[in-house]
């Protein structure tokens, strides 16, 4: 009892303590902006305030982002909108000393409205600023903005506008790792800058802009959205050319303009993705372009189908006379021309051969979309780029070459003697041909059809197949041909000891074959993959004599069995020190040994005094090209370079990739080229865009 | 998805291209009938400046001039310097903005307008040749008949009413040089505001 009073008191001063931190936080929101949360749905629109830092350093520099959200149909508008529209604008109410530099825009999307043009985006898009923390901060850092943005559908044009708060304190100022995939993607999504110089000219009310870029034949459509309002018009349709070193724009001027310099963004799409490039270009002279790759045509995916399906059923059909199908498939349709044969089992046959070729070139493909849309890179005839696959086929089209050579026979369910191997009777064997026939006419696909079934890759994937399958088809042709048409039937030779003969010829072109994927062997896995390689062809032959001398019922096949034996048991062991894949070769087109930029690896090597080269490329950065052409591949830089110790790095740009770009924008750099030399002692050099040898050199030099 | 691309590749092709009136040259010739019923041409109108002005009463950015009556006491103010304001709606019939003549009349009675015509331009024939890209576009024309300025009304791109008078008034500046037979300063500027619904 005496202790209630105490309690009461006690009590009353804790909700009195309560209620004065109530009040106060209850004034605290009452006299914040009405709408100062990180997010605000508006009418038309979501906008939201993201960092990438959840509790930022003093000192540190971060990025905050503006998403902002359309409805659907809807558009918000880039920096620089076109004929109508308006930027956002922020206007910033932030800790004492905290600076937000403006904000940096996505790749816009055009959008044309009765001969208007805009500058939008029609999706979410984010807007990415750097925040700068002063030195002596600490405890709470808001920041709060006001922002005005236009938001438009096809109709109407609505101003709307948000108060925006980032409750931020102070911290470790790690990056938030929740946050860490927006601002990659917000940072894929920013235009990239060329630092090469773009020239422009213009007469007769056209201006024309000339863009270096390499790989423009893989572009398939782009635009050039002009900043300034004298230059072209905005809404002008677009004449885009390349040559192989350029991007060609061409469209009505502003009239009575003469700008001095053109200042955009080029928006390219590309198969692998759309990217953009800032550029500026001055008064010069242009070249003449030429229409864009018609395989990469946006525009006619129809006739890109139809052209890819036309040249591959022509080149399937052309490939029958290669070395590696033709002599399978010339004896094959003898033996069908054979006497004996109905109608009805000709024309099975001629189905199921064409079957076989079919699904063997239908699947390779498959395979080669799926891994070209895993972002493998991979293209027709990837498969080849396996030595392993290589030797297969060496030795498969060896085991063909004996075959007709006549060292063994191919005696399958008591089928008569003298049959050669792809001469199988029956639908099963003409369709277990049709297979061979396929997957031996891949290498003599790869270079033969690299055009049509390199736009199948782009394709969607369906018109892609179906382009594979015309393949096959045209592959299967001549022998669908002659199992379907009587008349053809009986034109081919009467079969007799001719052919005997004929099969011994067809042996040149299948050894021919095999010699030459031994050379390609060769080359992948280099002298000792091809010994290996040789090694498996003796024991190839040395068990086909074996099978041989059984069917021809000798009965001295104790020695080549034995060899055959001794050698089948070392081949595994063999087989497994064969190179996995040529691709282990450092960097193609530059002589340099190098390894992937991580910032985290040159960190490493600077604090190791590492002498370390870095650059960064990227397929379409034309003079990155030249210069691994040309001073990067040159030998003597190689042997300087490693008589130094200098480590190569190389950035590849050519995907958007967050960590280059960070440490782009680190640098104050927006684009490549860039060539920079670390140095022992911790100077860095950023080098010229032009490279010479006596420079790389010089740079290797101790001292 | 290639029909869709055809059908986009079509309209674009359809809509005619926005020509340019390109200042220091004479400005594209008209004559069309306004909401009184009067026949208005611009050669009718030599000797004296002519202002024209784009609108869509519909339009946020022509709502921030037309709500506190700046735009009203603009037209007001030209006239008296013995300027021509002639407002123009090129908004196509069905779209946001477009009136008939007896809608726009009452519009002109409620909001207090007070151009010396307004002209319903539903086929954006002077729109398109002018290139009017937004609500509002400004152009001025001199005494000769030539067109001196087009663009924005001002250096405010905003929808806000609390922007007004805040910068310069790219419009009346043009007026004010060539009563003053003077050169126009600023003789190009990007216009703002939302795109003319043709």
């Amino acid at each position: 009892m005496p202790k209630a009073p105490c309690l009461t008191v006690r009590t009353a001063y804790v909700l009195e303590h309560m209620l004065k931190h109530f009040l106060l936080a209850l004034f605290a929101l009452l006299t914040a902006p009405a709408f100062a949360a990180s997010v605000s749905q508006q009418p038309n629109t979501r906008v939201e305030l993201v960092s990438e830092v959840k509790a930022p350093a003093p000192g540190q520099r971060f990025s905050i982002g503006l998403v902002m959200t359309p409805k659907p149909g809807w558009h918000t508008y880039w920096k620089y909108p076109g004929d109508s529209g308006i930027e956002t604008r922020a206007t910033w109410a932030n800790a004492p000393g905290m600076a937000v530099s403006p904000f940096r825009y996505p790749v816009p999307e055009t959008y044309v409205i009765s001969g208007i043009m805009n500058h939008v985006y029609g999706h979410e898009n984010v807007l990415l600023a750097e925040v700068d923390v002063p030195q002596n901060a600490s405890g709470a850092l808001p920041l709060q903005v006001k922002l005005d943005w236009l938001v438009c559908d096809d109709q109407i044009c609505v101003p709307e506008s948000a108060t925006l708060l980032l409750p931020l304190t102070t911290g470790d100022g790690r990056a938030d790792p929740a946050q860490q995939a927006r601002f990659a993607d917000a940072r894929a999504a920013l235009p990239r800058t060329l630092t090469e110089p773009a020239r422009f000219a213009s007469e007769k009310g056209r201006i024309r802009i000339e863009i270096p870029l390499a790989g423009t034949e893989q572009i398939r459509a782009a635009h050039f959205f002009a900043i300034a309002d004298d230059t072209l018009l905005f809404a002008a349709p677009q004449t885009i050319t390349r040559t192989d070193s350029a991007l060609i724009i061409e469209a009505d001027a502003v009239p009575a303009s003469s700008p001095q310099a053109v200042e955009g963004l080029l928006r390219i799409e590309r198969a692998d993705g759309v990217m953009g490039l800032e550029v500026r270009a001055t008064l010069g002279a242009v070249a003449a372009g030429q229409p864009l790759a018609a395989s990469a045509g946006a525009a006619s995916v129809t006739s890109a189908f139809l052209t890819a399906f036309g040249l591959a059923l022509l080149g399937g059909l052309v490939l029958n006379l290669m070395p590696c199908v033709f002599p399978i498939l010339s004896l094959k349709a003898l033996s069908l021309a054979r006497s004996g044969h109905s109608e009805a089992a000709a024309r099975k046959e001629g189905l199921a051969y064409t079957a076989g070729v079919v699904l063997v070139t239908t699947l390779l493909g498959a395979a080669a979309i799926m891994l070209a849309r895993a972002g493998a890179g991979a293209g027709w005839a990837f498969q080849l780029q396996d030595p392993r696959v290589i030797l297969l086929l060496m030795l498969l089209t060896l085991a063909i070459g004996l075959n007709f050579a006549g060292l063994f026979e191919m005696q399958l369910g008591g089928v008569s003697a003298g049959q050669a191997l792809a001469a199988k009777p029956g639908a099963k064997g003409a369709f277990w041909t049709g297979t061979l026939a396929a997957f031996v006419a891949t290498p003599c696909t790869g270079p033969f059809m690299a055009g049509a079934l390199g736009a199948a890759l782009v394709l969607p994937p369906v018109a892609g197949l179906a382009v594979f399958a015309g393949l096959g088809l045209g592959l299967a042709l001549p022998f669908l041909a002659i199992g379907f048409v009587p008349a053809l039937r009986r034109r081919l030779p009467k079969p007799g000891a001719w052919m005997v003969t004929f099969r011994r010829i067809l042996v040149v072109p299948m050894l021919l074959t095999a010699l030459a994927l031994a050379w390609v062997l060769g080359r992948q896995a280099g002298a000792e993959g091809l010994t290996l390689g040789l090694l498996f062809a003796l024991i190839v032959g040395l068990g086909l004599w074996w099978l041989g001398l059984r069917q021809h019922g000798s009965g001295r096949t104790l020695l080549p069995a034995a060899v055959a034996i001794v050698a089948a048991l070392l081949a595994p062991a063999a087989l497994a020190r064969l190179p996995q894949s040529a691709a282990a070769e450092p960097q193609a087109g530059s002589g340099l040994a190098s390894v992937a930029f991580s910032p985290e690896k040159l960190a490493a090597l600077n604090a190791a005094s590492t002498p370390t080269f870095l650059y960064f490329t990227a397929d379409w950065c034309l003079t990155c090209k030249v210069n691994e052409k040309g001073a990067l591949a040159s030998d003597a830089v190689a042997q300087a370079f490693e008589k130094a110790g200098v480590t190569v790095m190389v950035g590849d740009w050519t995907r958007p990739d967050p960590a280059i770009a960070r440490f782009l924008e680190q640098r104050g750099r927006a684009g490549i080229p860039l060539y920079l030399f670390y140095a022992a002692d911790g100077t860095v050099e950023e080098l010229p865009q032009i490279l010479t040898v006596d420079q790389l050199t010089k740079l290797a030099r101790p001292g | 998805m290639i029909k869709t691309f055809l059908a986009a590749a079509a309209i674009v092709i359809a809509a005619p291209a926005l020509a340019n009136a390109v200042v220091g040259q004479p400005a594209p010739a008209f004559s069309a009938t306004d909401s009184m019923g009067r026949t208005q041409s611009l050669a009718a109108y030599k000797g004296k400046p002519v202002i024209l002005e784009w609108t869509n009463a519909d339009c946020p950015f022509v709502k921030k001039f037309y709500s506190g009556g700046d735009m009203q006491k603009l037209q007001t103010e030209a006239r008296k310097q013995g300027a021509v304001w002639l407002t123009i709606n090129s908004g196509a019939p069905g779209k946001q903005g477009h009136l008939d003549p007896a809608a726009i009349n009452a519009k002109m009675k409620a909001q207090g307008s007070a151009p010396t015509a307004y002209i319903a331009d539903p086929t954006g024939e002077i729109g398109k040749a002018f290139g009017a890209r937004t609500t509002p576009h400004l152009f001025v024309i001199d005494s000769a008949g030539t067109l001196v300025y087009a663009g924005a009304i001002d250096d405010q791109p905003t929808a806000d009413p609390a922007d007004i008078g805040k910068g310069r008034n790219y419009a009346m500046a043009a007026l004010a040089d060539v009563k003053a037979g003077k050169p126009v300063q600023v003789a190009t500027s990007r216009a703002y505001g939302c795109s003319v619904k043709y």
